[in-house]
Protein backbone atom coordinates (compact mmCIF):
# COMPACT_ATOMS: atom_id res chain seq x y z
CA UNK A 1 0.00 0.00 0.00
CA UNK A 2 1.48 3.33 -0.85
CA UNK A 3 2.33 5.39 2.30
CA UNK A 4 0.53 8.68 1.31
CA UNK A 5 -2.62 7.39 0.60
CA UNK A 6 -4.88 8.67 3.95
CA UNK A 7 -6.47 5.01 5.42
CA UNK A 8 -10.05 5.92 6.45
CA UNK A 9 -11.96 3.41 9.01
CA UNK A 10 -15.56 3.95 7.89
CA UNK A 11 -17.91 1.82 10.53
CA UNK A 12 -20.45 -0.41 8.84
CA UNK A 13 -23.98 0.10 9.04
CA UNK A 14 -26.52 3.66 8.91
CA UNK A 15 -24.04 5.48 10.51
CA UNK A 16 -21.34 4.51 8.22
CA UNK A 17 -23.70 5.81 5.57
CA UNK A 18 -24.05 9.01 6.56
CA UNK A 19 -20.19 9.41 7.20
CA UNK A 20 -19.32 8.53 3.75
CA UNK A 21 -21.61 10.95 2.41
CA UNK A 22 -20.60 13.30 4.96
CA UNK A 23 -16.76 12.82 3.39
CA UNK A 24 -18.25 13.31 -0.06
CA UNK A 25 -20.10 15.92 0.59
CA UNK A 26 -17.10 17.51 1.96
CA UNK A 27 -14.62 17.15 -0.91
CA UNK A 28 -13.23 13.21 -0.69
CA UNK A 29 -15.86 11.17 -2.52
CA UNK A 30 -14.71 7.49 -3.65
CA UNK A 31 -16.78 6.52 -7.04
CA UNK A 32 -15.48 2.79 -6.14
CA UNK A 33 -17.21 2.39 -2.97
CA UNK A 34 -20.45 3.48 -4.61
CA UNK A 35 -20.10 0.57 -6.86
CA UNK A 36 -18.56 -1.91 -4.04
CA UNK A 37 -19.12 -5.52 -5.57
CA UNK A 38 -17.02 -8.14 -3.76
CA UNK A 39 -13.56 -5.05 -2.93
CA UNK A 40 -13.13 -4.51 0.64
CA UNK A 41 -10.87 -1.35 0.42
CA UNK A 42 -11.84 1.80 -1.58
CA UNK A 43 -9.63 4.24 -3.32
CA UNK A 44 -9.62 7.74 -4.78
CA UNK A 45 -6.01 8.44 -6.17
CA UNK A 46 -6.63 11.63 -7.14
CA UNK A 47 -7.65 12.94 -3.75
CA UNK A 48 -5.27 10.52 -1.49
CA UNK A 49 -7.58 8.81 0.25
CA UNK A 50 -8.52 5.21 0.93
CA UNK A 51 -11.43 3.64 2.79
CA UNK A 52 -12.73 0.56 4.19
CA UNK A 53 -15.83 -0.52 6.43
CA UNK A 54 -14.91 -2.20 10.01
CA UNK A 55 -17.69 -3.23 12.77
CA UNK A 56 -18.32 -0.03 14.39
CA UNK A 57 -16.82 -1.56 17.56
CA UNK A 58 -13.20 -2.29 15.93
CA UNK A 59 -12.92 1.38 13.97
CA UNK A 60 -10.99 2.65 16.83
CA UNK A 61 -9.04 -0.15 17.44
CA UNK A 62 -7.96 -0.19 13.15
CA UNK A 63 -6.84 3.75 14.08
CA UNK A 64 -5.11 3.01 17.56
CA UNK A 65 -3.05 0.00 15.57
CA UNK A 66 -2.06 2.25 12.49
CA UNK A 67 -4.04 0.10 10.58
CA UNK A 68 -5.78 3.32 9.58
CA UNK A 69 -4.40 6.70 9.83
CA UNK A 70 -8.10 8.40 10.57
CA UNK A 71 -11.64 6.95 11.16
CA UNK A 72 -14.60 7.78 12.54
CA UNK A 73 -15.93 6.04 15.77
CA UNK A 74 -18.96 6.64 18.30
CA UNK A 75 -18.42 8.55 21.52
CA UNK A 76 -19.78 5.64 23.23
CA UNK A 77 -17.01 3.31 21.77
CA UNK A 78 -14.39 5.79 22.86
CA UNK A 79 -15.74 5.86 26.38
CA UNK A 80 -15.76 2.28 26.68
CA UNK A 81 -12.18 1.11 25.24
CA UNK A 82 -10.30 3.90 26.32
CA UNK A 83 -8.28 4.15 22.95
CA UNK A 84 -5.00 5.62 22.60
CA UNK A 85 -5.61 7.86 19.59
CA UNK A 86 -6.47 11.95 18.76
CA UNK A 87 -10.42 12.75 18.51
CA UNK A 88 -10.06 15.60 16.18
CA UNK A 89 -13.82 16.46 15.63
CA UNK A 90 -17.51 16.30 16.83
CA UNK A 91 -18.91 15.30 13.45
CA UNK A 92 -22.44 16.28 14.92
CA UNK A 93 -23.65 12.71 13.45
CA UNK A 94 -25.47 9.74 15.07
CA UNK A 95 -26.63 12.21 18.06
CA UNK A 96 -28.08 9.73 20.70
CA UNK A 97 -27.23 9.09 24.41
CA UNK A 98 -26.24 6.66 27.16
CA UNK A 99 -28.92 5.92 29.61
CA UNK A 100 -29.69 3.91 32.51
CA UNK A 101 -33.25 2.72 32.23
CA UNK A 102 -35.63 0.42 33.68
CA UNK A 103 -38.79 -1.27 33.70
CA UNK A 104 -41.35 1.47 34.60
CA UNK A 105 -42.52 0.37 38.23
CA UNK A 106 -38.47 -0.18 39.59
CA UNK A 107 -37.43 1.22 42.60
CA UNK A 108 -34.08 0.94 44.00
CA UNK A 109 -33.23 -0.75 46.60
CA UNK A 110 -30.26 0.28 47.78
CA UNK A 111 -29.92 -1.90 50.25
CA UNK A 112 -29.18 -4.61 47.42
CA UNK A 113 -26.44 -5.04 44.70
CA UNK A 114 -27.50 -3.59 42.03
CA UNK A 115 -27.62 -6.08 39.17
CA UNK A 116 -26.95 -4.29 35.64
CA UNK A 117 -26.99 -5.40 32.22
CA UNK A 118 -24.89 -3.51 29.55
CA UNK A 119 -22.89 -3.87 26.44
CA UNK A 120 -20.41 -1.12 27.74
CA UNK A 121 -19.15 -2.83 31.60
CA UNK A 122 -16.26 -0.14 31.86
CA UNK A 123 -18.78 2.62 31.03
CA UNK A 124 -21.18 1.38 33.25
CA UNK A 125 -18.52 0.49 36.39
CA UNK A 126 -16.93 4.33 35.72
CA UNK A 127 -20.64 5.98 36.59
CA UNK A 128 -21.65 3.73 39.66
CA UNK A 129 -18.15 3.96 41.29
CA UNK A 130 -18.53 7.65 40.78
CA UNK A 131 -22.11 7.20 42.87
CA UNK A 132 -20.05 4.97 45.04
CA UNK A 133 -22.86 2.17 44.20
CA UNK A 134 -22.31 -1.77 44.69
CA UNK A 135 -22.95 -3.31 40.98
CA UNK A 136 -23.14 -6.61 39.53
CA UNK A 137 -22.49 -6.66 35.42
CA UNK A 138 -24.21 -8.53 33.27
CA UNK A 139 -22.08 -8.54 30.43
CA UNK A 140 -24.31 -8.70 27.19
CA UNK A 141 -24.14 -8.23 23.16
CA UNK A 142 -27.18 -7.62 22.22
CA UNK A 143 -31.28 -7.55 22.94
CA UNK A 144 -30.00 -5.43 26.02
CA UNK A 145 -33.71 -4.46 26.95
CA UNK A 146 -34.79 -8.36 27.69
CA UNK A 147 -32.76 -8.35 30.45
CA UNK A 148 -35.14 -6.62 33.09
CA UNK A 149 -38.33 -8.02 31.55
CA UNK A 150 -37.06 -11.76 32.41
CA UNK A 151 -35.75 -10.80 35.42
CA UNK A 152 -31.62 -10.98 34.30
CA UNK A 153 -30.88 -7.74 35.79
CA UNK A 154 -32.69 -4.75 37.53
CA UNK A 155 -31.42 -2.04 35.15
CA UNK A 156 -29.78 -1.56 31.98
CA UNK A 157 -27.01 0.90 30.76
CA UNK A 158 -27.48 1.23 26.85
CA UNK A 159 -27.73 3.72 24.06
CA UNK A 160 -31.17 5.51 24.07
CA UNK A 161 -31.63 6.65 20.49
CA UNK A 162 -35.77 8.24 20.10
CA UNK A 163 -36.35 5.67 23.16
CA UNK A 164 -39.21 3.76 21.45
CA UNK A 165 -37.59 0.49 21.78
CA UNK A 166 -37.96 1.28 25.36
CA UNK A 167 -41.79 2.55 25.21
CA UNK A 168 -42.70 -0.31 23.81
CA UNK A 169 -41.09 -2.91 26.08
CA UNK A 170 -42.64 -0.80 29.09
CA UNK A 171 -38.80 0.37 30.51
CA UNK A 172 -38.09 4.21 30.64
CA UNK A 173 -34.77 6.35 31.13
CA UNK A 174 -33.91 6.87 34.69
CA UNK A 175 -30.78 8.21 33.71
CA UNK A 176 -28.87 10.55 30.99
CA UNK A 177 -24.88 9.59 31.40
CA UNK A 178 -24.14 11.79 28.77
CA UNK A 179 -24.92 12.54 24.92
CA UNK A 180 -22.93 10.20 22.32
CA UNK A 181 -22.26 11.23 18.53
CA UNK A 182 -19.63 10.10 15.98
CA UNK A 183 -16.08 11.51 16.50
CA UNK A 184 -13.38 11.77 14.04
CA UNK A 185 -10.44 9.94 15.07
CA UNK A 186 -6.64 9.96 14.12
CA UNK A 187 -3.92 7.97 15.23
CA UNK A 188 -0.99 9.79 17.10
CA UNK A 189 1.81 8.49 14.85
CA UNK A 190 -0.10 8.46 11.73
CA UNK A 191 -1.27 12.15 12.67
CA UNK A 192 2.39 13.31 12.47
CA UNK A 193 3.17 11.82 9.38
CA UNK A 194 0.55 13.01 7.67
CA UNK A 195 -0.84 15.97 9.21
CA UNK A 196 -1.58 18.82 6.28
CA UNK A 197 -3.80 15.90 4.52
CA UNK A 198 -5.61 14.83 8.20
CA UNK A 199 -5.87 18.88 9.19
CA UNK A 200 -7.35 19.51 5.37
CA UNK A 201 -9.77 16.51 6.08
CA UNK A 202 -10.62 17.60 9.80
CA UNK A 203 -11.40 21.41 8.27
CA UNK A 204 -13.36 20.06 5.70
CA UNK A 205 -15.54 18.20 7.70
CA UNK A 206 -15.65 21.04 10.56
CA UNK A 207 -17.06 23.68 7.34
CA UNK A 208 -19.87 21.24 7.02
CA UNK A 209 -20.61 20.36 10.75
CA UNK A 210 -23.32 23.27 10.81
CA UNK A 211 -25.44 21.47 8.47
CA UNK A 212 -25.42 18.42 10.47
CA UNK A 213 -26.65 20.26 13.82
CA UNK A 214 -29.36 22.02 11.80
CA UNK B 1 24.68 4.14 8.92
CA UNK B 2 21.50 2.85 8.94
CA UNK B 3 20.76 0.02 11.98
CA UNK B 4 19.15 -3.14 9.92
CA UNK B 5 18.58 -4.84 13.29
CA UNK B 6 17.61 -4.05 17.04
CA UNK B 7 20.81 -4.89 17.85
CA UNK B 8 22.40 -2.61 15.84
CA UNK B 9 19.51 0.25 16.83
CA UNK B 10 21.50 -0.49 20.49
CA UNK B 11 25.25 -0.20 19.44
CA UNK B 12 23.90 3.30 17.47
CA UNK B 13 22.03 4.76 20.68
CA UNK B 14 24.83 3.21 22.87
CA UNK B 15 26.99 5.65 20.62
CA UNK B 16 24.96 8.57 20.97
CA UNK B 17 24.67 8.59 24.93
CA UNK B 18 28.58 7.47 25.12
CA UNK B 19 29.36 10.57 23.08
CA UNK B 20 27.67 12.90 25.45
CA UNK B 21 29.48 11.24 28.45
CA UNK B 22 27.02 9.39 30.08
CA UNK B 23 27.90 6.06 31.38
CA UNK B 24 26.17 2.41 31.37
CA UNK B 25 24.04 1.97 34.40
CA UNK B 26 23.80 -1.46 34.65
CA UNK B 27 20.99 -2.71 37.61
CA UNK B 28 19.71 -6.04 38.91
CA UNK B 29 16.44 -7.68 37.68
CA UNK B 30 14.81 -7.38 40.83
CA UNK B 31 14.16 -4.52 43.08
CA UNK B 32 11.70 -4.53 46.31
CA UNK B 33 8.12 -4.23 45.37
CA UNK B 34 7.72 -1.54 47.87
CA UNK B 35 9.25 0.62 45.57
CA UNK B 36 6.57 -0.15 42.94
CA UNK B 37 4.07 -0.13 45.40
CA UNK B 38 4.40 3.49 46.40
CA UNK B 39 4.53 4.90 42.67
CA UNK B 40 1.72 2.54 41.24
CA UNK B 41 1.03 6.00 39.03
CA UNK B 42 4.12 6.37 37.51
CA UNK B 43 4.48 3.20 35.65
CA UNK B 44 2.82 2.40 32.60
CA UNK B 45 1.03 -0.49 34.29
CA UNK B 46 0.28 -1.28 37.79
CA UNK B 47 0.64 -5.37 37.61
CA UNK B 48 4.06 -5.84 38.80
CA UNK B 49 5.53 -9.37 38.90
CA UNK B 50 6.65 -10.41 42.53
CA UNK B 51 8.18 -13.12 44.10
CA UNK B 52 9.34 -14.31 47.77
CA UNK B 53 13.09 -13.81 47.89
CA UNK B 54 14.74 -16.49 50.74
CA UNK B 55 14.35 -14.30 53.42
CA UNK B 56 10.67 -13.34 52.89
CA UNK B 57 11.12 -9.69 51.71
CA UNK B 58 8.45 -9.58 48.70
CA UNK B 59 10.33 -8.58 45.80
CA UNK B 60 9.40 -7.36 41.76
CA UNK B 61 10.42 -7.91 38.24
CA UNK B 62 11.43 -4.43 37.37
CA UNK B 63 8.64 -3.03 35.70
CA UNK B 64 10.23 0.14 35.10
CA UNK B 65 14.09 1.44 35.77
CA UNK B 66 13.65 5.30 36.11
CA UNK B 67 12.29 4.22 39.59
CA UNK B 68 15.48 2.05 40.54
CA UNK B 69 18.23 5.07 38.92
CA UNK B 70 16.07 7.72 41.36
CA UNK B 71 16.27 5.49 43.95
CA UNK B 72 19.31 5.03 43.99
CA UNK B 73 21.37 8.15 43.01
CA UNK B 74 23.66 10.24 45.17
CA UNK B 75 22.51 13.59 45.64
CA UNK B 76 25.38 15.25 47.09
CA UNK B 77 27.17 14.57 44.03
CA UNK B 78 26.26 17.26 41.37
CA UNK B 79 24.97 16.11 38.38
CA UNK B 80 24.56 12.20 37.50
CA UNK B 81 24.35 10.95 34.10
CA UNK B 82 23.57 7.69 33.04
CA UNK B 83 22.39 5.71 30.39
CA UNK B 84 20.64 2.07 30.42
CA UNK B 85 19.74 -0.92 28.10
CA UNK B 86 17.45 -3.32 30.31
CA UNK B 87 14.23 -5.33 29.91
CA UNK B 88 11.57 -4.51 31.95
CA UNK B 89 8.29 -6.95 32.97
CA UNK B 90 5.32 -5.24 32.58
CA UNK B 91 1.71 -6.46 31.85
CA UNK B 92 0.81 -6.31 27.97
CA UNK B 93 -1.97 -4.16 26.72
CA UNK B 94 -5.63 -5.45 27.76
CA UNK B 95 -3.50 -7.67 30.12
CA UNK B 96 -2.85 -10.96 28.36
CA UNK B 97 0.04 -11.77 30.32
CA UNK B 98 3.15 -10.39 31.45
CA UNK B 99 5.71 -9.73 29.10
CA UNK B 100 9.41 -8.77 28.71
CA UNK B 101 9.92 -5.57 27.21
CA UNK B 102 13.58 -4.28 25.78
CA UNK B 103 14.13 -0.69 26.47
CA UNK B 104 16.82 1.98 26.45
CA UNK B 105 17.30 5.30 27.75
CA UNK B 106 18.96 7.79 30.32
CA UNK B 107 18.54 9.80 33.47
CA UNK B 108 20.28 12.96 34.21
CA UNK B 109 19.59 13.10 38.06
CA UNK B 110 21.23 15.82 40.76
CA UNK B 111 21.88 19.91 40.19
CA UNK B 112 19.99 19.66 36.81
CA UNK B 113 20.57 23.25 35.08
CA UNK B 114 19.12 24.62 31.44
CA UNK B 115 21.99 23.33 29.52
CA UNK B 116 20.95 19.72 30.87
CA UNK B 117 17.33 20.08 29.45
CA UNK B 118 18.42 20.85 26.55
CA UNK B 119 21.45 18.48 26.40
CA UNK B 120 19.01 15.39 27.02
CA UNK B 121 16.53 17.11 24.10
CA UNK B 122 19.20 16.76 22.07
CA UNK B 123 20.23 13.33 22.64
CA UNK B 124 16.43 12.25 22.27
CA UNK B 125 16.31 13.61 18.96
CA UNK B 126 19.59 12.43 18.34
CA UNK B 127 18.38 8.75 19.34
CA UNK B 128 15.17 9.11 16.90
CA UNK B 129 17.23 10.04 14.17
CA UNK B 130 19.56 6.96 14.49
CA UNK B 131 16.70 4.84 13.64
CA UNK B 132 16.95 6.36 9.82
CA UNK B 133 13.33 6.96 9.33
CA UNK B 134 11.41 9.63 8.89
CA UNK B 135 10.97 11.02 12.81
CA UNK B 136 9.74 13.68 14.98
CA UNK B 137 10.13 14.68 18.43
CA UNK B 138 7.15 16.31 20.28
CA UNK B 139 7.79 19.03 22.99
CA UNK B 140 5.34 20.47 25.61
CA UNK B 141 6.02 22.14 28.89
CA UNK B 142 3.36 20.82 31.83
CA UNK B 143 4.50 23.85 34.21
CA UNK B 144 2.91 26.68 31.44
CA UNK B 145 -0.30 24.14 31.20
CA UNK B 146 -0.23 24.04 35.39
CA UNK B 147 -0.07 27.90 35.26
CA UNK B 148 -3.00 28.51 33.14
CA UNK B 149 -4.91 25.59 34.94
CA UNK B 150 -4.64 27.95 38.00
CA UNK B 151 -5.58 30.90 36.00
CA UNK B 152 -8.48 28.89 35.02
CA UNK B 153 -9.62 28.11 38.57
CA UNK B 154 -9.73 24.23 37.63
CA UNK B 155 -10.78 21.57 40.50
CA UNK B 156 -8.32 18.79 41.16
CA UNK B 157 -11.27 16.24 38.81
CA UNK B 158 -10.87 19.26 35.83
CA UNK B 159 -7.71 19.38 35.97
CA UNK B 160 -7.43 15.72 34.99
CA UNK B 161 -9.85 15.86 32.73
CA UNK B 162 -8.40 18.84 31.35
CA UNK B 163 -4.98 17.03 30.53
CA UNK B 164 -7.23 14.09 28.87
CA UNK B 165 -8.82 16.30 26.35
CA UNK B 166 -5.98 18.59 26.02
CA UNK B 167 -3.73 15.23 24.95
CA UNK B 168 -6.62 14.12 22.51
CA UNK B 169 -6.26 17.09 20.77
CA UNK B 170 -9.94 17.88 21.39
CA UNK B 171 -11.08 21.37 21.87
CA UNK B 172 -14.60 21.24 21.67
CA UNK B 173 -14.59 18.71 24.62
CA UNK B 174 -11.88 21.40 26.93
CA UNK B 175 -14.22 24.11 25.72
CA UNK B 176 -17.11 22.19 27.73
CA UNK B 177 -15.22 21.20 30.78
CA UNK B 178 -13.81 24.86 31.08
CA UNK B 179 -17.26 26.13 30.72
CA UNK B 180 -18.76 23.12 33.32
CA UNK B 181 -15.91 24.81 35.63
CA UNK B 182 -17.23 28.40 34.95
CA UNK B 183 -13.95 29.57 33.68
CA UNK B 184 -13.89 33.12 32.51
CA UNK B 185 -14.06 33.06 28.94
CA UNK B 186 -10.55 35.29 28.06
CA UNK B 187 -8.65 32.66 30.30
CA UNK B 188 -10.02 29.62 28.84
CA UNK B 189 -9.94 31.14 25.13
CA UNK B 190 -6.14 31.19 26.41
CA UNK B 191 -5.99 27.73 27.49
CA UNK B 192 -7.56 26.16 24.31
CA UNK B 193 -5.24 28.12 22.05
CA UNK B 194 -2.38 26.73 23.95
CA UNK B 195 -3.52 23.18 23.45
CA UNK B 196 -3.81 23.90 19.84
CA UNK B 197 -0.06 24.82 19.58
CA UNK B 198 1.37 22.43 16.97
CA UNK B 199 3.80 23.90 15.38
CA UNK B 200 7.81 23.93 14.48
CA UNK B 201 9.99 24.99 17.64
CA UNK B 202 10.77 28.14 16.22
CA UNK B 203 7.46 29.12 15.47
CA UNK B 204 5.69 28.09 18.23
CA UNK B 205 8.08 30.04 20.51
CA UNK B 206 7.13 33.19 18.84
CA UNK B 207 3.23 32.17 19.45
CA UNK B 208 4.23 31.41 23.06
CA UNK B 209 5.40 34.74 23.79
CA UNK B 210 2.50 36.34 22.03
CA UNK B 211 -0.26 34.34 23.31
CA UNK B 212 1.27 33.78 27.38
CA UNK B 213 2.79 37.16 28.13
CA UNK B 214 1.44 38.29 31.41
CA UNK B 215 -0.15 35.42 31.55
CA UNK B 216 2.91 32.87 32.92
CA UNK B 217 5.85 33.29 34.52
CA UNK B 218 8.17 35.53 32.52
CA UNK B 219 11.30 33.06 33.79
CA UNK B 220 9.78 29.78 33.07
CA UNK B 221 8.13 31.00 28.97
CA UNK B 222 11.41 33.16 28.53
CA UNK B 223 13.10 29.62 29.45
CA UNK B 224 11.26 27.46 26.96
CA UNK B 225 11.24 30.08 24.13
CA UNK B 226 15.02 29.71 24.24
CA UNK B 227 14.73 26.16 24.69
CA UNK B 228 12.25 25.88 21.57
CA UNK B 229 14.64 28.28 20.00
CA UNK B 230 17.71 26.27 20.29
CA UNK B 231 16.25 22.70 19.47
CA UNK B 232 14.85 24.93 15.95
CA UNK B 233 18.33 25.82 15.05
CA UNK B 234 19.66 22.52 15.81
CA UNK B 235 17.22 19.84 14.37
CA UNK B 236 15.37 21.97 12.75
CA UNK B 237 11.65 20.64 11.78
CA UNK B 238 12.77 17.24 13.13
CA UNK B 239 11.86 18.54 16.90
CA UNK B 240 7.79 20.67 17.31
CA UNK B 241 5.90 22.02 20.39
CA UNK B 242 2.99 20.22 20.57
CA UNK B 243 0.87 20.84 23.54
CA UNK B 244 -1.05 17.44 22.99
CA UNK B 245 1.92 15.82 24.91
CA UNK B 246 1.36 15.65 28.03
CA UNK B 247 1.97 13.54 31.29
CA UNK B 248 0.77 12.53 34.92
CA UNK B 249 1.37 16.15 36.69
CA UNK B 250 1.82 14.54 39.47
CA UNK B 251 5.44 12.91 38.59
CA UNK B 252 6.11 15.46 35.23
CA UNK B 253 6.25 19.15 35.80
CA UNK B 254 8.39 20.81 33.01
CA UNK B 255 9.38 19.86 29.92
CA UNK B 256 7.86 16.81 28.67
CA UNK B 257 7.96 14.99 25.14
CA UNK B 258 7.66 11.76 22.71
CA UNK B 259 9.28 10.65 19.95
CA UNK B 260 7.65 8.71 17.03
CA UNK B 261 9.24 6.76 14.02
CA UNK B 262 6.95 7.00 11.00
CA UNK B 263 6.08 3.23 10.40
CA UNK B 264 5.12 2.37 14.26
CA UNK B 265 1.51 3.34 15.46
CA UNK B 266 2.65 4.81 18.98
CA UNK B 267 5.56 6.78 20.40
CA UNK B 268 8.50 5.15 20.80
CA UNK B 269 10.33 7.82 23.11
CA UNK B 270 8.55 9.22 26.31
CA UNK B 271 10.55 11.69 28.48
CA UNK B 272 9.83 14.39 30.84
CA UNK B 273 11.62 16.23 33.90
CA UNK B 274 10.25 14.34 36.44
CA UNK B 275 10.69 16.61 39.38
CA UNK B 276 7.42 15.80 40.68
CA UNK B 277 8.68 12.20 41.44
CA UNK B 278 11.85 13.29 43.12
CA UNK B 279 9.70 15.08 45.58
CA UNK B 280 7.49 12.18 46.16
CA UNK B 281 10.75 10.12 46.57
CA UNK B 282 11.78 12.88 49.28
CA UNK B 283 15.04 14.02 46.85
CA UNK B 284 15.22 17.33 46.81
CA UNK B 285 17.52 17.78 43.38
CA UNK B 286 15.77 17.84 40.17
CA UNK B 287 15.41 15.23 36.97
CA UNK B 288 14.83 14.51 33.02
CA UNK B 289 15.34 11.47 31.63
CA UNK B 290 13.83 9.19 28.59
CA UNK B 291 12.82 5.57 27.12
CA UNK B 292 13.22 4.33 23.79
CA UNK B 293 10.79 1.51 23.74
CA UNK B 294 12.80 -0.91 21.39
CA UNK B 295 10.53 -3.50 21.09
CA UNK B 296 7.82 -1.32 19.63
CA UNK B 297 11.01 -0.43 16.68
CA UNK B 298 11.61 -4.20 15.80
CA UNK B 299 8.68 -4.92 13.60
CA UNK B 300 10.62 -1.87 11.14
CA UNK B 301 13.80 -4.47 11.47
CA UNK B 302 12.20 -7.40 10.48
CA UNK B 303 10.49 -6.38 7.30
CA UNK B 304 14.18 -4.98 6.15
CA UNK B 305 15.79 -8.86 6.75
CA UNK B 306 13.86 -10.42 4.55
CA UNK B 307 16.15 -13.67 4.47
CA UNK B 308 16.68 -16.30 6.97
CA UNK B 309 20.50 -17.19 5.39
CA UNK B 310 22.27 -16.32 2.70
CA UNK B 311 22.10 -20.18 1.46
CA UNK B 312 20.35 -22.71 1.40
CA UNK B 313 22.40 -26.00 1.12
CA UNK B 314 20.17 -29.11 0.56
CA UNK B 315 22.06 -32.37 0.66
CA UNK B 316 21.28 -35.93 -0.25
CA UNK B 317 20.28 -38.56 2.58
CA UNK B 318 22.79 -40.55 1.61
CA UNK B 319 25.77 -38.13 1.81
CA UNK B 320 28.63 -38.71 4.05
CA UNK B 321 28.98 -36.36 6.72
CA UNK B 322 32.49 -34.99 5.66
CA UNK B 323 31.21 -34.38 1.92
CA UNK B 324 28.37 -32.24 3.56
CA UNK B 325 30.64 -29.90 6.06
CA UNK B 326 33.03 -29.79 3.19
CA UNK B 327 30.24 -28.07 0.62
CA UNK B 328 29.13 -25.87 3.30
CA UNK B 329 32.43 -24.70 4.04
CA UNK B 330 33.28 -23.67 0.74
CA UNK B 331 29.91 -22.06 0.51
CA UNK B 332 29.79 -19.83 3.54
CA UNK B 333 33.44 -18.55 2.35
CA UNK B 334 33.28 -14.70 2.60
CA UNK B 335 31.26 -14.44 6.03
CA UNK B 336 27.83 -15.88 4.25
CA UNK B 337 25.00 -17.81 6.54
CA UNK B 338 24.51 -21.71 5.22
CA UNK B 339 21.69 -23.49 6.34
CA UNK B 340 22.30 -26.89 5.89
CA UNK B 341 19.32 -29.53 5.93
CA UNK B 342 17.79 -32.75 3.85
CA UNK B 343 14.67 -30.77 2.64
CA UNK B 344 13.74 -27.67 1.75
CA UNK B 345 12.07 -26.17 5.15
CA UNK B 346 8.70 -24.39 4.40
CA UNK B 347 8.63 -20.53 5.18
CA UNK B 348 11.86 -19.65 4.76
CA UNK B 349 13.63 -17.17 2.60
CA UNK B 350 17.50 -17.46 1.09
CA UNK B 351 19.43 -15.46 -1.43
CA UNK B 352 20.19 -18.77 -3.17
CA UNK B 353 19.65 -22.32 -2.55
CA UNK B 354 22.46 -25.16 -3.66
CA UNK B 355 21.65 -29.02 -4.15
CA UNK B 356 24.67 -31.58 -2.91
CA UNK B 357 24.62 -33.44 -6.15
CA UNK B 358 25.96 -37.51 -5.65
CA UNK B 359 29.53 -36.66 -6.63
CA UNK B 360 29.69 -33.86 -3.44
CA UNK B 361 29.44 -30.86 -5.80
CA UNK B 362 26.77 -27.84 -4.92
CA UNK B 363 25.11 -27.14 -7.73
CA UNK B 364 22.83 -23.77 -7.41
CA UNK B 365 19.36 -24.15 -8.32
CA UNK B 366 18.17 -20.71 -8.70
Amino acid sequence: MKNDMINIALPKGRLGDNVYEMFSRAGWRCPEIENPGRRLTFENPETGVRYFWVKPSDVAIYVEKGAADIGVAGKDILLEYSPDVYELLDTGLGRCRMAVAAPKNFREDLKKTLRVATKFPNIAKRHYSSLGRDIDIIKLNGSIELAPILGLSDVIVDIVETGATLRQNDLEVFDTLFEISARLIANKSGYRFKREKINMIKSSLSALKGENND
Amino acid sequence: MVPRTSGELHAALKEVFELAGYRRYKMSKFEEYDLYAKNKDFLVSENVLTFTDLDGRLMALKPDVTLSIVKNCRESEGVEKVYYHENVYRASEKNLGFREISQAGLECVGDVDEYCVCEVLGLAAKSLLSVGRPCELDVSHLGLLCELFDACGLSPEGRSAAVRLIGEKNPSGLKALLESENTEPRIAEKLISLSLIDDEAAEAAKKLRELLKDAVRRENLDLFAETCSFLSEEFGGTVRVDFSTVGDLSYYSGIVFKGYVDGVPSSVLSGGQYNGLMKKMRKSSRAIGFAVYLDLLEPLFETQNSFDADILLIYPPEAAPRVIYSAAKKLSAGGKSVLTVKSEPRGMMFREIYKLSAGGEAVREK
